[in-house]
Order: structure tokens, then C-alpha cells, then sequence
């Protein structure tokens, strides 16, 4: 292990998260990563696909306080969950770098790289984001599936 | 290849380089594959976990126990007797009291210490008295350590596992790790450079509410059963994310990283105040 800190950590390093869009993967992706080797149809409402091995894929998005994230949800045809991969999570929060100081770090990259700057910061330390949100979109879209999809058709 | 699934309470991140795509799904699959097995062992929440057995029958019973939980609770003791008892896992009566976790109907539950469990067999476990363990301190940074071991087995070598806030940096390259402000979580500090390690934060600020007319969180003063309730984030980095994501529980109530155990367990402390102020080393 090795932890380089940065000298002193004054107020003026504090910034403002990106609104950072981190895509994980597409639809189609997703579609392939849940239920590998199958195909898919609309089942007629938007965000919801019938698998041909069985099932279903639906997509469904969720709004937190300070986040909304796609998600994609693969439901066996036993009605239980097969897995859940989030799709897009975004960050709710302008982009902004707040201190000319912290804007010094990234001196030597062009103009056009600092929009990246979304992608270079990732590595986020702190007390534990929930993920209730997803837990009752789960919830909410199991229902529909018991109301709605269960039994085929 | 970067993908998260909602485990643990949280999100879980894994960013992993250097294999084929179809290789590399696999690895990450398998780490995911192990934060899972995780998650449903170690689960307060989950009837079916070991966690919930222990705290239903091992003041009655030896309760036998995956070999992963085991070894869990042996980290959890090693910490709790380097600790002087500062990193107790045995909080459970606190937190279903202030409603932080749900009461399964357990019987007699007393407020103790980690001391009144035992080992009576390799995976076997009892309680001398009815207290509740919750391995919430300890088991993320646990399933953040067998993702990375899980995709170092698949050949991986590059990678960050980031379970909402706890993290480990496998490779040859620095990560820059920011931290996040306890407060206002739209506001990050960019803290130091990360190579082959961990860092964990904790902060009572996530986790604040009134029950009962009083202010708690799921930060407990080992000594005094009492919740902490102000609002710093306590950062742990060590060699491993279960030492990482224990100690900030300790760093929480001792304030300061200047005990020898600290130094002991390879671990430097950080504690970040709230915006506006300063982020100091401990």
C-alpha cells in the first residue's frame, strides 16, 4: 500500500461533484449480460421486454435525493429476481470546479479534456450512500409484474 | 469495464481493466458473485443470514456458520481486543432500540459487549448473554476485499471496488481519492493519492434521526452505549478494506489517529470537519 496525502488539505481543494452521468451499460447490454444469448420483444409497455428463454427485462428509473439512476431488472420465469444491473447514475449537482486552485491540478490537459474531468474523478470516499431507492423500485416494479405480466400474455 | 449493482445497502462499484471482454465480464461477475454471498450472510436485516441465527439462537445454542462469517467475527475480535473494546461489535440491542435496525422478535435482548461470544468449534459460535452482533461495521469492507481477491483470481490487476463510499485500489498506478463533505454531499476534497489500498469514511451525519425524542445514529460510543451524533466524516486508509471500514468506527470516538493500534494495523486516519473548514490529518 501506498498513500501519497496531499500536504495540507486546505478549504480551498473543497469542490463541487460533477454531475457526473456514469453509464455502466446499455440496454442492449444489459439485455445480453442478464439473459445471455436470448432475444427479446416489446411486451407492449414501454421499458418492458419479454425474454424468449422466459421472463422478462425491464428498465426502470429511480429518483433520490441527490441521484437518479436507470436500472435494468431481469425476472425469472418463476417470477423471482434473476439479477439487477444499473444502467446510468447521475449525479443531480451542476458541473462546476469551484477553486481556481483545484483547476491548477489538471494544467497540461486541453480544453476539450477538462469536460472529462467528469470521468477522472471517481474514487469517492465517504459514509455510505443508500440504496433505497432501487430497493422500492424493485418492489414497485415486482408488483407490476404480478399484476400485470405473471402468467405470460 | 466499469459496472454497479445495488448490494449491501448501497451501490456497488467494480472498475476493472486489462482482460478480454468476455473474460472480463466473467471476473466481474465472480466479484459481484462474492459481494452477494456476502450480503446474505452477514444481512441484520435478512431472517435467512448468519448474522440473524446468531442473534436468534446463540444465546441458546452453538449456531454453526459459513466459514466467511467466521472469519468476520475473528477479524471483529482481533479488533475489538487491539481496540481496547473501542470496536465492539456487539451493538445490536442499541440500534433495534433506536430503530435503526429491525427487531426480529428477539428475546431478552441485552446491551453487551463482543466479549460474550465464542468460538466452540472452527465455524461455531455461541453468546454467554443475549446480545445482538451487527456486522454492518465491518462486513462492507470485508466484500469489498473478496471482490478484489475474487478478480485478482480471474487474472485481474487493475481494478477499484467502491461499495458507496468504501473502497480498495488494486494495481500498479496511484488512484486520486477525493472524500466526500458529511454535510453537503455535493461538495468533495480531494484528499491524496491511493496505490494498493483502502480507505473507508464513516459519518453520523448519514445516519442521524430522533427516536424517541432523542438524537441517534448507528455510530455507537463503545463504552458508554451511547450514539455519536456529530457530524465530521472519520476516514480510515489501511492495507485492507475490513480494517479500513472497522477502524473508522473506532477513529469516530477517539478523534485522533495517534493510537498505537492505528500504527499496528497499517492504517492512517482522516478526519474531514464540515465544509467551509478544514480537513486535517489525525
Amino acid at each position: 500500500m501506498r498513500w501519497t496525502p496531499i500536504a495540507a488539505v486546505p478549504a480551498a481543494l473543497v469542490i463541487t461533484v460533477p454531475a457526473k452521468a456514469t453509464v455502466y451499460l446499455t440496454t442492449e447490454q444489459a439485455q445480453r449480460a442478464i439473459f445471455p444469448g436470448a432475444s427479446f420483444a416489446s411486451a407492449g409497455r414501454p421499458g418492458v421486454w419479454r425474454v424468449s428463454s422466459g421472463g422478462y427485462f425491464i428498465v426502470d428509473r429511480v429518483v433520490g435525493k441527490h441521484e437518479y439512476i436507470t436500472y435494468a431488472i431481469g425476472i425469472n420465469p418463476n417470477g423471482t429476481v434473476r439479477q439487477i444491473e444499473i444502467l446510468q447514475y447521475n449525479e443531480s449537482y451542476g458541473y462546476e470546479v469551484r477553486e481556481a486552485s483545484w483547476r491548477a491540478q489538471f494544467v497540461g490537459k486541453s480544453a476539450s479534456s477538462t469536460l472529462q474531468l467528469n470521468a477522472d474523478i471517481k474514487n469517492i470516499s465517504g459514509a455510505t450512500l443508500s440504496s433505497k431507492h432501487i430497493t422500492d423500485g424493485v418492489k414497485r416494479v415486482l408488483n407490476m409484474y404480478e399484476a400485470n405480466l405473471k402468467g405470460g400474455r | 469495464m466499469r459496472r454497479s449493482r445495488p448490494l449491501l445497502g448501497t451501490y456497488v462499484e467494480v472498475c476493472a481493466e486489462g482482460l478480454p471482454e468476455a473474460m472480463m465480464e466473467r471476473a466481474i461477475d465472480a466479484a459481484f458473485g462474492a459481494v452477494e454471498l456476502v450480503h446474505k450472510l452477514m444481512s441484520f436485516h435478512d431472517l435467512q443470514s448468519d448474522v440473524t441465527s446468531l442473534n436468534r439462537r446463540a444465546a441458546i445454542e452453538p449456531v454453526e456458520i459459513h466459514p466467511w462469517t467466521a472469519h468476520v467475527i475473528r477479524r471483529a475480535l482481533a479488533l475489538f481486543h487491539a481496540t481496547g473494546g473501542l470496536f465492539d461489535c456487539a451493538i445490536g440491542a442499541e440500534l433495534v432500540r433506536w430503530e435503526l435496525l429491525p427487531d426480529h422478535g428477539f428475546a431478552g435482548l441485552q446491551s453487551g459487549r463482543l466479549s460474550a461470544l465464542r468460538f466452540v468449534g472452527r465455524n461455531r459460535i455461541v453468546f454467554d448473554a443475549p446480545v445482538a452482533i451487527d456486522l454492518g461495521g465491518i462486513a462492507k469492507g470485508f466484500a469489498v476485499d473478496r471482490a478484489i481477491a475474487t478478480l485478482r483470481r480471474h487474472g485481474v490487476r487493475t481494478a477499484v471496488v467502491n461499495a458507496g463510499g468504501d473502497l480498495r485500489v488494486m494495481g500498479r498506478e496511484g488512484h486520486p481519492i477525493y472524500i466526500r463533505d458529511p454535510i453537503n454531499p455535493s461538495l468533495i476534497r480531494h484528499a491524496g493519492v491511493l496505490r494498493n489500498g483502502s480507505i473507508a469514511t464513516s459519518s453520523a451525519a448519514q445516519t442521524r434521526k430522533i427516536t424517541g425524542g432523542t438524537e441517534v445514529s448507528a455510530l455507537v460510543c463503545a463504552a458508554r452505549h451511547e450514539p455519536l451524533v456529530e457530524r465530521n466524516a472519520y476516514s480510515v486508509i489501511a492495507p485492507t478494506c475490513t480494517v479500513a471500514d472497522a477502524l473508522t468506527k473506532v477513529l469516530a470516538q477517539v478523534r485522533t489517529g495517534d493510537a498505537a493500534y492505528f500504527g499496528r494495523f497499517g492504517a492512517t486516519a482522516l478526519i474531514t470537519v464540515p465544509c467551509r473548514n478544514e480537513s486535517r490529518a489525525a
